[in-house]
């Protein structure tokens, strides 16, 4: 089970919930403080109010840390100029069977393997952040934004993926992208001036009623979509 | 090209101590009653076995600075370590402590690396030409210093001080070069231990925690270490710079591979290269030998200029 209680921090109040062999999706406008939270249940910010399986993921290192979560950045971020998409691979691979190269299949970007990872498009970077998250197989995985950067192609393929109940197992997903968050069905949890605003099933998120009360008149449902209304 | 690179590198290697003011026939250095036999074993071959280490230790503590301050422009000697070191052996000589003085040098490079560490931690991790220039900042008030020194020293006192800051690798006998091998070995040991650890941090510091690596813990072993060899080679050999900074370029430059992978060919090449100035250093045909910090840096900063502009295009 993760578990946050009571977080507080400069821009997130109160922050409370429990997740235990589910998915979620976390929404909230721009600065709402989504990635804070993300780096805290991760322990890249330590805080004493997280516990994953009963352990505080910033004070526990080696496989004790990386078999419990994994977060994956919006954006791939290398300092080595010179390193191959599939040396990048192989250090995440951690708790799976999956070979590289069928994940890089099964993410259609199979001809980027012996590229250096600082030559790829930002669509590239960001599906080889995917590949690097199916190989690394954590309990939970934390997506910041996954689809921020790709074409709708890639979005479709994506989502297939994250949507894919035997690829990866506890999935939280940050995202902007709503039509995305409509369609995966997972819980949601949508924060807004810093607190929880809403913490419940993505059928009673997704009613008119509620659509209108958080997002006003930007968004609305058309053909089952969600579709951002300009 | 790569066997030809090796085949080249130990041929510099063997024929290093066989040339300076005094030419050396082979045949000679097995006759204990020649002259050329003490020459070659009790000078050369003690010199180049210290050129090579040396030149080794600081390439590699460049890789490691590279690596953990995130900046291609970190080298013991541009974060002031080395002057660090320089200054530390300076307060040795003038206190007429001459014994203690890779002691003094050691001091010198980690107190640096620990006021370094202290500043770095009030960061952001995108802020690393900050530390850069903490560390610049720190080279001119640790020189400042050193002048201080010159001034309250005596004629004896400060010549020793002008020497050491030249940088030199004059010595007699084994004895320093045993020292140096070991602080060789051990560095090298070191970031091997660390070479997965290393591959996580090239990525990210973020990446490396999520991998499971203690980047605190890791940094600080690695950084202690590299204080450790730096502050060996500074107190025998004084301060050469730009070793550190250009052979770990020099070499990924060369085989657009990640650094990781790198850690034998910086360390091999960097001494090498040391060996090499060393060798150019002493056949100029001036009645001295030059200062090998002025070899390193004629012959290392053209070719590093011409392979950022070869790089960019």
């Amino acid at each position: 089970m993760l578990k946050i209680n009571n977080y507080d921090s400069l821009i997130l109040r109160n922050i409370s919930f429990e997740l235990q062999n589910k998915n979620l999706i976390i929404l909230g406008s721009n600065g709402a403080g989504k990635t804070t939270l993300a780096k805290v249940l991760c322990g890249i910010i330590s805080s004493s109010c997280v516990s994953i399986e009963n352990k505080n993921p910033s004070d526990i290192y080696g496989e004790s840390r990386t078999k419990l979560i994994n977060y994956i950045p919006p954006k791939l971020e290398i300092y080595d100029d010179f390193m191959s998409v599939e040396e990048f691979l192989e250090i995440n691979k951690l708790y799976t069977h999956k070979s590289i190269y069928e994940v890089l299949q099964l993410l259609n970007i199979e001809y980027t393997k012996n590229k250096k990872c600082k030559n790829l498009s930002s669509g590239e970077a960001q599906l080889l952040l995917l590949a690097s998250a199916i190989l690394h197989n954590a309990k939970y995985t934390i997506f910041d934004e996954p689809t921020s950067n790709l074409d709708p192609i890639k979005i479709r393929n994506s989502f297939q993926i994250l949507q894919d109940e035997n690829i990866l197992q506890n999935k939280i997903i940050i995202t902007h992208n709503l039509n995305l968050a409509y369609k995966l069905g997972f819980d949601i949890l949508f924060i807004k001036d810093g607190v929880i605003a809403f913490n419940d099933s993505s059928e009673q998120f997704f009613s008119d009623a509620n659509l209108q009360l958080f997002f006003s008149d930007s968004v609305k449902k058309y053909d089952d979509n969600i579709v951002v209304n300009l | 090209m790569r066997y030809f690179l090796v085949f080249l590198s130990l041929l510099i290697l063997l024929i290093s101590p066989f040339f300076g003011q005094i030419d050396i026939s082979f045949a000679n250095i097995f006759d204990t009653t020649k002259m050329d036999y003490q020459i070659f074993w009790d000078i050369r071959l003690p010199r180049t076995i210290l050129a090579f280490f040396v030149g080794a230790i600081l390439a590699l503590s460049g890789l490691v600075f590279q690596t953990i301050f995130r900046n291609p422009m970190s080298s013991p000697f541009t974060l002031g370590v080395a002057s660090g070191a320089t200054l530390f052996t300076a307060i040795a000589i003038v206190l007429g402590l001459s014994s203690f003085v890779s002691f003094f040098a050691f001091l010198g490079s980690l107190a640096t690396i620990v006021i370094l560490f202290i500043i770095a931690s009030r960061f952001h991790s995108s802020e690393t030409s900050s530390l850069l220039l903490v560390g610049i900042a720190l080279s001119f008030f640790y020189s400042a210093s050193l002048m201080v020194l010159f001034f309250i020293s005596n004629l004896q006192e400060s010549y020793e001080i002008v020497r050491f800051t030249m940088g030199s690798l004059d010595i007699v006998g084994f004895k320093d070069t045993y020292l140096v091998i070991l602080a060789g070995i051990f560095i090298l040991f070191m970031v091997k231990y660390y070479q997965n650890s290393i591959k996580l941090l090239l990525v990210s510091y973020q990446f490396a925690h999520l991998k499971g690596c203690n980047v605190k813990q890791t940094n600080y072993i690695l950084l202690i270490s590299v204080s450790i060899a730096v502050g060996i080679c500074v107190s025998i050999t004084g301060p050469i710079g730009f070793v550190g900074l250009i052979v770990p370029h020099i070499i990924k430059t060369i085989t657009q591979k990640s650094a990781h992978t790198l850690i034998l060919p910086i360390f091999f090449y960097g001494g090498i290269f040391l060996v090499l100035c060393d060798l150019i250093a002493r056949n100029l045909g001036t009645t001295s030998d030059i200062p090998i910090g002025v070899v390193t840096s004629f012959l290392g900063a053209p070719f590093f200029i011409y392979l950022i502009i070869k790089r960019k295009k």
